[in-house]
């Protein structure tokens, strides 16, 4: 890890409070360009809200945060234009419903990047086969496996060409034999040096993609480092009895 | 409970008590008909309604306000589309004054009575304003009368539509960089829409019946819509046979938009 280059997010007392109750109470985070952060933690911890900060679906209560160049907490921020360099993963995929598959891909590049519509269907095409989605260009969502939705949401986000991509449990919501089609992608995504930041409960793929793993609870960054030493060896008990139950739910 | 329903319960096993029920209701529908039969005059009625030489004097005038009537209800609801869509986006805006707008608009005409609205826009507004010209006429008048109460409605379904849209499919759009105005447009208005075309097809047969209100405007013979055609027939010939043919003649516009709506409905339940 490069620590003399400017970090691509780098978060400074970040708190976010829903009415009376405070999810984020001061978190501190920098991840350098190519870097892979997963991001566990009990649920309610606030690991999604922190996410949804980095690309200001939250707006925070407090702190500043910079992302892929953007300063998203400045008053005059375009946030629009930010959230191009900022792709996103959502837990439910939201692919758009009333479109094929070859437009959730096309129509962000046509209207987000203007980018003429042959070269967007080019890209788009190119994406979905990177993905491993093939002849399903005029099918809607609602006819693919959750898992195929997955992978057309990350070739989706890649579209509009972000440094950053952002997944929140991007397999949460999948049956479990289709969870590693979708954790190959990120896989691949990875190796080809893409920043991104997962909130994920498959400890497997932090332990083994992972560049640094955060353990998140009450709203603060309890552990960080390695996952060797985060997932192997907790330093806190609130981190050793969290593993403890996702590794060996039975017990 | 008494005795004696307990003893009619013990009696009887539910099949018997759901054929004894059946058997009187049916029973009683069948006094009601036979009833009618012997009280009612039939040649009376038949001379009344079903004077075959008066309904095919109807023909062929019947059909201009036939096609008016098409005419006023299609120009009504585009009225009401390109005011009802805006109003809903306004009212599912985050800007205040939009927003009290939309709500005060959308209270006031799904308040007043269409009639009301219509009087106003053809004799209200020209006296207020003198020399006002309506575009179309008779057109221009029933589009905006008619259409500014229908519009109150449509904005009503299109916002209960926008607010149906999953909120994931708009932090999607936002996320590739789409801005506010852009997700609208491309993302949650179309599926809005779409929820939103059996209670549309439904405003549609209301305009369609509503638009016998024009009569009041001062209609001629080509700007005539249906009712209005019926019930002159009616006069001039004392017979109630004209209102038969134009009621015929609504069925075949509203009941095929009905069954429209339905299998609309079914389709976006299929979905």
């Amino acid at each position: 890890m490069n620590t003399e280059a400017t970090p691509i997010v780098e978060i400074q007392g970040l708190h976010k409070r829903f009415g009376d109750n405070e999810v984020l109470k001061g978190i501190d985070l920098q991840i350098a360009e190519g870097e892979v952060v997963c991001l566990i933690g009990p649920s309610g911890s606030g690991k999604s809200t922190l996410l949804r900060c980095v690309n200001l679906l939250e707006t925070p209560t407090e702190g500043t945060i910079v992302a892929a160049g953007h300063d998203l907490t400045a008053r005059d921020a375009d946030l629009d234009l930010a959230r191009r360099d900022i792709g996103m993963v959502f837990q439910h995929f939201n692919l758009f419903s009333h479109m094929t598959i070859l437009d959730n891909l096309v129509v962000p590049q046509v209207r987000v990047c203007k980018i003429p519509k042959a070269k967007a269907v080019a890209e788009a095409r190119r994406l979905l086969a990177e993905v491993g989605i093939e002849g399903k260009e005029q099918a809607k969502p609602s006819q693919l496996s959750g898992g195929q939705q997955q992978r057309v949401a990350i070739a989706r986000a890649l579209a509009v060409k972000p440094r950053l991509m952002l997944f929140d449990e991007p397999t949460s919501a999948l049956d479990p034999e289709i969870v590693g089609e979708v954790l190959a992608v990120m896989k691949g995504l990875a190796a080809e040096g893409m920043t991104m930041l997962v909130v994920t409960h498959e400890m497997s793929f932090a332990r083994e993609v992972a560049d640094r793993v955060l353990f998140l609870d009450g709203g603060v960054i309890v552990e960080s480092g390695p996952p060797a030493d985060v997932l192997a060896n907790p330093k806190t008990e609130r981190a050793r009895s969290f593993l403890h139950r996702v590794l060996h739910p039975v017990d | 409970m008494g005795a004696a329903t307990e003893a009619t319960e013990r009696r009887m096993t539910p099949t018997q008590r759901r054929r004894l029920s059946r058997g009187i209701q049916y029973a009683v529908v069948a006094a009601v008909v036979i009833a009618l039969a012997v009280v009612a005059d039939w040649g009376r009625i038949a001379d009344s309604f079903f004077q075959v030489d008066i309904a095919a004097a109807m023909f062929p005038e019947v059909w201009t306000p036939f096609w008016n009537t098409i005419v006023y209800t299609l120009l009504a609801f585009v009225f009401g589309m390109v005011v009802g869509v805006p109003i809903a986006l306004m009212r599912v805006s985050d800007f205040g004054p939009y927003r009290w707008f939309a709500t005060a608009y959308v209270e006031v005409f799904r308040g007043l009575p269409a009639l009301l609205v219509l009087f106003l826009v053809g004799f209200g507004v020209p006296a207020a304003f003198p020399g006002i010209q309506y575009p179309g006429g008779v057109y221009g008048q029933v589009a905006i009368g008619l259409g500014l109460t229908s519009s109150a409605y449509i904005a009503e379904s299109v916002r209960a539509g926008i607010q149906a849209v999953p909120k994931g499919q708009v932090e999607a759009a936002r996320s590739l960089g789409m801005s506010h105005t852009r997700t609208m447009i491309t993302v949650v208005l179309p599926q809005a829409l779409r929820i939103v075309i059996p209670p549309l097809t439904n405003e549609l047969v209301m305009l369609t019946k509503d638009s016998s209100l024009v009569f009041v405007l001062g209609v001629t013979t080509a700007t005539m819509e249906l009712s209005k055609f019926a019930r002159n027939e009616l006069t001039s010939e004392a017979n109630a046979t004209p209102l038969l043919v134009g009621g015929l003649l609504y069925l075949l516009l509203t009941i095929p938009l009905g069954l429209l709506a339905r299998r609309l409905e079914k389709r976006g339940e299929a979905r």
